[in-house]
């Protein structure tokens, strides 16, 4: 079969693992949130419900074309921040297109969704999701700070920005991974990691009792159900990405689904704990500690 | 040839003439004594002719059968003929201009003026000091005669100063002769100089008498304000007359009895000019009134003339040469412009806007203005440059410094006044007046001075080499302004692509690349002038000179090119931006660092020809002396152009309040000319120290602030072309730390980056122009929901913020990736990584540039609105075919850019392998990226669209408001203060400290002029006294007193 061929089928199928793994991570989560809160909680497959609940509705709108392609941007973002990397380290089949870039790509490839999801909430013409999408962006540009120096001090680690030579260096065992080699790097990534999950300190943005829902506000049926696919595949890509970065990546499903899963909780956890921060709050946190940690593990990794 | 004894006989001949006429006779009278100026002239210009052509012999003129010492003898010469050709001319002109004053005051006016002419011309061709004294009496007596033709208080008064203080000038002169004739016995200038002087005890104190007289008839600072207060009170054209006929002459006088003088005297002339130069200028910037400026003006330059006639042991041979070309732009300039203020009649500079009812004398105006303020092509910027070369080779350089300073106050007073006249509000609905005898003159005097000075670059080494075809093709549109602006167009892009056609083959590389984005650039800029109606009058003789300014310097070969280059470009873009509605002060702003930059930069040309042979542009490669001096006064005056953190003030105003098709010219491309000199500098100099520390080193930091101040600022603005305008600022801090890097992929993000961001900026200048030109406001928050009714503006913003925020898979990535790639090549964390947040940051305004005006909710003015004009479509889509051939194509653009510059940088280039990058760090493939990301948008837009095939639209206002139904579109839109919070978060980092400074500064040079100003009270008993210490002061300082 022709190589690129079946480089497309295998893409398709991680996607479809992830997508489902997605899916399901979100109704688990929302039970065991539930469970602890001492309430029964939605069946794990609720989210799938959901779904198809948003694609059988009949009436649908559209406030213009911008409006009408922002979920397809958004889910292209997802999708595609997912195809640029590599999944399962050491088997061919699911390398998906990562020979097109290495890390600065998907760095600056999710900005992509972000900034369709942005155009189409200001089509919608409502100030609700403008608002949302000011607060977002206000967000963004402070949690990427933090990030990018972590980036850096590990491509300097490592003397490589391809993912694959990243993980292959953290192969042999648990205290290879970076999480031990480079704390500092670490730590900076996971606190900026919180904020890109969107949940609590860092919710402001859906803030779901403030600004209904924020940028997603005017989408509803088969659009709101794109966006929700792209809910389920765009956490998951950014969980592989930072397990390949500071966990050691992952040689089979299994172990990756375990990992990202312990990761995610790690958001999950401090957002049940945390209330929420404003815009301006939040910008300021990430300019204070996170960006001396950040800038520390540069000059750490700088002179070691 | 006639003798030129004839001038003075038939001057005193006529003179007594008129006497003799009749009543009511004045308009024969007249006529007589234009006919004996005319004649005069003519015997002078004869003989000027004869000495440049023929190179005859000098002439001496014998008055009586004895010959000297026994007798007066006047000399005839090459200097003497022109001088006398000088002062003869403008006694025609200014005579044919006072015709209608001086007839209304009666024949004797006449004689005055004939009586000063003659006089000046026997004081520039004697040779004998008493008859140099008894003559330049005779002069001043006609002054004052002319002076008190208008008889208000104010003349008289002046007059009778006047009177008071040349009795004493003339008085210690006469003291002087006397004891020189004492001690050496003669009268005659040759003769005494053939005298040892020094050994004679005591004739240093007759010497010291001559040439102080001497120096006072020049009015030096602070003994001047007798003569300020007749230029003030007096008509313009006997204004004219004082500042071009008598200073001419006063400086001949002082050219000529200069040898006299010792060394250490001679020293402190000059010293007293460059401090009248100095100080004269700093005055004039407080002054209101027209004439009393145009007074300052005059003063400061006499004085620097002076300056450099005092230092013409020092200069050497050149000082002819500069002497004649500031003096011949002074003299054409300000009787010019004493006639002109004659003309329209204003009191204060203001109220000059009124020339605009008569576009000729505007553009007269503006000719004397700049041929005053010492620019290209006008003499005076010839000799300009050359006397800082002189200096800078015998290290003088505090005295560049002072000349710099003083030029620096001429071009602040100037340039506002021009600002003035082109953009103040006209006060009232008078028109001007003007007669056709006061119009020759000035016509003739502006033809003059280009005349002048393409005479005087031929006769200039260098200058003779400088391609003025460029130039004269601009100059050529200014005779076609009568045509339509669209076959003005045709012919202007004409001009410029088989200027292109022809040349563009002995472009080398790093040229070609600017070559390109100049000349491309400007023809697509100039695609969208057909959007332009009507006359379109003043644009395109200056957008072509910006253009012939910036193709000159990339095909510069000396330095005196690559300057003259710059200064074109300046003048050029100064009009362009001068033409927005509200530009006057920005256009101020950008003329003012424009010119400090301009004259950094000719400071540092100076420095590096130290002891070289020629001038060409390799004197940079290798440079013996000051070379951190230098690289620092040329980086700094190339900073100044791309608007670096700290010289950066100029641009928001300059280039946000531009016109549609001016803001991407000057935004996309004047502020690579920065870059290309900077460029140049580098790869001459390479890296510079200062101490231990590197220049490069330093502008690392300079860049990463600009880079992070410029997006910020940008992220906070309400006005939709200042956040594009910071945005620029921006970007070329980005553009500046890839220079920094001085490694090859630092220098490919560099170069590259160039190339986009003028794609980026002028996509996004002119796509924003085009929404302005239909909603006609800049404010962001007035606009809103344009996407429906501006559907391709709308697109073209979205691919260039797109690109400019660096999303993959556009052609913005590439510089993201590159910049990444470099700094940790590099290992310059801590810039990196503040310039990758400058770059975040850059989504910010990005967003809120396409939200707050395309998305959202519309306003009702604008429900019907146009699409932006055509012609302002069609270069943005022409640029967007580039970006996205560029976008799938990434090595068409990088991998030439890579291989110019392999020579420069041989170490860590990139790897390419198809489109397909590879560095030690990482790898990108651009084509796949772009095909993956389009695959992928196809496949679940088919997707969505076969789900959703029956959407229902809706208008924007049809949205959901939780149980309540919006109000009104305005309340509705979201765009004033749209980062509120970040404003709150990091807010004071933009704090206009910055504009602040700059404004005290401004304020600070001000209060100082107005202070020094109130030394001249208008008591003519203080300005007795000014004399007198004066004399007093400079005989004990240069006597070894103090």
């Amino acid at each position: 079969m022709d190589p690129l061929f079946k480089q497309i089928l295998f893409a398709l199928l991680t996607l479809f693992i992830v997508l489902n793994y997605g899916l399901l991570v979100q109704g688990i989560t929302r039970k065991i949130g539930a469970r602890v809160g001492r309430r029964y909680g939605i069946p794990f497959y609720q989210p799938y419900i959901d779904i198809i609940k948003n694609y059988s509705k009949r009436t649908r709108i559209s406030h213009g074309i911008m409006y009408y392609i922002a979920p397809v941007f958004r889910l292209t973002g997802g999708i595609g921040l997912l195809m640029f990397m590599p999944v399962i380290f050491g088997n061919n089949m699911f390398q998906n297109f990562s020979f097109s870039g290495d890390l600065l790509l998907i760095l600056y490839f999710q900005f992509f969704g972000v900034l369709g999801m942005a155009l189409g909430a200001g089509e919608s013409g409502h100030p609700h999701s403008a608002i949302g999408v000011s607060r977002g962006l206000s967000q963004v540009t402070a949690y990427e700070l933090p990030l990018t120096l972590a980036v850096i001090s590990l491509a300097v680690q490592y003397q490589t920005l391809n993912i694959t030579e990243i993980v292959a260096a953290q192969q042999g065992g648990i205290l290879n991974w970076s999480f031990f080699t480079n704390p500092l790097a670490s730590i900076a990534m996971l606190l900026a990691f919180l904020a890109a999950m969107g949940r609590s300190p860092f919710d402001v943005v859906l803030a779901p009792q403030e600004i209904p829902i924020g940028p997603p506000t005017e989408f509803h049926s088969g659009l709101l159900g794109v966006l929700q696919l792209n809910r389920a595949i765009f956490p998951i890509a950014k969980l592989i990405l930072f397990m390949n970065l500071l966990f050691g990546g992952a040689s089979s499903w299994g172990e990756l689904i375990i990992k990202t899963f312990f990761i995610y909780m790690l958001s999950v956890v401090v957002g049940v704990v945390y209330p929420r921060f404003r815009v301006d709050q939040s910008v300021r946190w990430y300019l204070g500690v996170p960006l001396v940690i950040g800038v520390a593990a540069v000059l750490v990794s700088k002179f070691l | 040839m006639v003798n030129p004894i004839y001038i003075i006989a038939v001057f005193l001949g006529i003179a007594f003439s008129i006497g003799l006429l009749r009543k009511n006779t004045e308009t024969f009278a007249g006529i007589l004594s234009l006919l004996t100026l005319g004649f005069a002239s003519i015997v002078s210009a004869q003989w000027f002719y004869s000495f440049v052509t023929a190179d005859i012999e000098t002439f001496q003129i014998f008055t009586t059968a004895f010959k000297p010492p026994f007798s007066i003898n006047l000399m005839m010469g090459k200097d003497e003929a022109l001088f006398t050709l000088m002062i003869n001319a403008i006694g025609l002109f200014g005579g044919l201009y006072m015709f209608d004053k001086l007839k209304k005051a009666g024949k004797n006016s006449f004689i005055a003026l004939l009586m000063l002419i003659m006089g000046l011309n026997v004081v520039v061709m004697t040779r004998d000091l008493f008859n140099l004294f008894v003559f330049l009496e005779i002069s001043s007596i006609a002054v004052a005669g002319l002076v008190i033709l208008t008889q208000t208080t104010k003349s008289i008064s002046a007059g009778f100063k006047y009177m008071i203080a040349t009795g004493i000038i003339a008085g210690i002169l006469l003291i002087g002769i006397a004891f020189i004739y004492s001690y050496t016995g003669t009268l005659n200038i040759d003769f005494i100089l053939v005298q040892n002087l020094e050994a004679t005890k005591g004739i240093s104190i007759a010497v010291f008498f001559i040439m102080i007289a001497i120096v006072l008839e020049l009015k030096p600072f602070p003994a001047n304000g007798w003569g300020l207060d007749v230029y003030c009170s007096a008509q313009s054209g006997v204004g004219a007359l004082l500042s071009s006929a008598y200073a001419t002459a006063s400086i001949y006088v002082l050219m000529k009895l200069l040898p006299l003088a010792p060394e250490n005297l001679q020293f402190f002339i000059a010293t007293i000019g460059i401090i009248t130069f100095v100080f004269s200028n700093l005055m004039a910037l407080k002054q209101d009134n027209p004439k009393r400026m145009l007074g300052y003006s005059s003063v400061a330059q006499i004085g620097l003339l002076t300056a450099v006639i005092g230092l013409s042991s020092v200069i050497g041979s050149y000082t002819y040469f500069i002497v004649i070309s500031i003096l011949i732009s002074h003299f054409l300039a300000k009787a010019g412009l004493f006639w002109i203020s004659g003309i329209i009649k204003q009191d204060s500079i203001k109220n000059w806007s009124i020339l605009r009812t008569n576009k000729i004398l505007l553009v007269l105006f503006g000719i004397f203005i700049f041929s005053l303020a010492g620019l290209p092509p006008f003499p005076s910027f010839f000799g300009k440059w050359e006397l800082v070369m002189q200096l800078a080779e015998t290290k003088n350089f505090i005295w560049i410094f002072a000349i710099l300073i003083g030029s620096f106050f001429e071009i602040v007073f100037m340039f506002r006044w021009l600002g003035y006249a082109i953009k103040l509000d006209m006060p009232n609905n008078e028109k001007i007046k003007v007669k056709l005898h006061q119009l020759i003159p000035l016509l003739f005097f502006a033809a003059t001075t280009f005349i002048a000075g393409y005479y005087i670059s031929s006769e200039h080494k260098y200058a003779s080499l400088i391609n003025y075809l460029p130039l004269a093709v601009a100059l050529g549109f200014a005779f076609i302004e009568f045509l339509p602006a669209f076959i003005k167009n045709t012919l202007a892009i004409a001009a410029m692509a088989a200027y292109y056609y022809f040349n563009y083959e002995s472009y080398t590389d790093i040229q070609g690349v600017f070559a390109a984005i100049f000349i491309i650039g400007g023809i697509l800029t100039l695609i969208a002038g057909y959007a332009y109606k009507g006359k379109r009058q003043g644009f395109y003789p200056f957008a072509l000179m910006m253009f012939a300014g910036l193709i000159g310097l990339v095909e510069a070969t000396t330095t005196l090119e690559f300057f003259f280059a710059w200064e074109l470009m300046t003048i050029g873009s100064y009009f362009l931006i001068l033409r927005g509605k509200k530009s006057i002060k920005h256009a101020l702003s950008y003329m003012l660092f424009s010119m400090g930059g301009a004259y950094l930069i000719l400071a540092g040309f100076g420095m590096a020809a130290i002891g070289k042979s020629d001038i060409s542009l390799n004197i940079l490669s290798n440079v013996e002396l000051y070379a951190p001096w230098i690289f620092g006064l040329l980086a700094i005056g190339f900073m100044t152009k791309t608007a670096s953190i700290g010289l950066h003030i100029w641009l928001p105003g300059a280039h946000a309040e531009a016109e549609a098709d001016v803001s991407p010219m000057v935004s996309a491309i004047l502020l690579k000319a920065g870059v290309f000199g900077l460029i140049m500098l580098f790869l001459a100099m390479g890296e510079q120290f200062i101490g231990n520390i590197s220049f490069a080193y330093i502008l690392s930091w300079v860049a990463v602030i600009t880079a992070l101040m410029g997006n910020l600022m940008a992220a906070f603005q309400e006005d939709a072309k200042k956040l594009l305008a910071y945005s620029s600022i921006g970007a070329l801090g980005y553009v500046l730390f890839g220079l920094s890097l001085m490694s090859h992929l630092g220098w490919l993000t560099a170069v590259s980056f160039s190339v986009t961001h003028f794609m980026f900026k002028a996509l996004l200048f002119l796509a924003i122009g085009g929404v302005v030109w239909r909603v006609k406001t800049k404010d962001m928050y007035k606009m809103g929901g344009l996407i429906k009714k501006m559907p391709f503006s709308f697109i073209s913003v979205l691919i260039g913020i797109i690109v400019l925020a660096g999303v993959p898979p556009l052609t913005g990535f590439a510089g993201k990736w590159l910049f990444f790639q470099a700094v940790v090549e590099k290992q310059w964390f801590l810039q990196g990584a503040i310039l990758f947040f400058s770059g975040i940051i850059t989504f910010l305004y990005c967003f809120r540039l396409i939200h707050t005006i395309f998305l959202g909710q519309p306003k009702d003015e604008h429900r019907n609105i146009k699409e932006a004009p055509f012609w302002i479509l069609v270069p943005q889509y022409l640029i967007l075919l580039v970006i996205m051939l560029f976008s799938m194509l990434p090595n068409s653009l990088l991998k030439p850019i890579g291989e110019m510059l392999l020579p420069y940088f041989p170490n860590g280039a990139i790897t390419w392998d198809g489109q397909m990058a590879t560095t030690a760090l990482g790898y990108w493939n651009g084509k796949i990226v772009m095909f993956i990301v389009i695959g992928i948008f196809a496949v679940v837009l088919a997707w969505l669209l076969f789900m959703n095939r029956k959407a229902k639209k809706v208008k924007q206002f049809n949205i959901g408001y939780a149980a309540e139904r919006p109000f009104l579109p305005e309340t509705t839109h979201f765009a004033y203060n749209f980062f509120a919070p970040y404003q709150k978060a990091v807010g004071f980092l933009v704090a206009p400290g910055i504009t602040n400074f700059w404004q005290r500064v401004d304020e600070g040079v001000h209060s100082v002029s107005d202070k020094f100003t109130k030394i001249y009270n208008g008591n003519g008993q203080s300005y007795l006294i000014h004399i007198v210490a004066f004399i007093l002061v400079i005989y004990l300082i240069s006597f070894g007193g103090f």
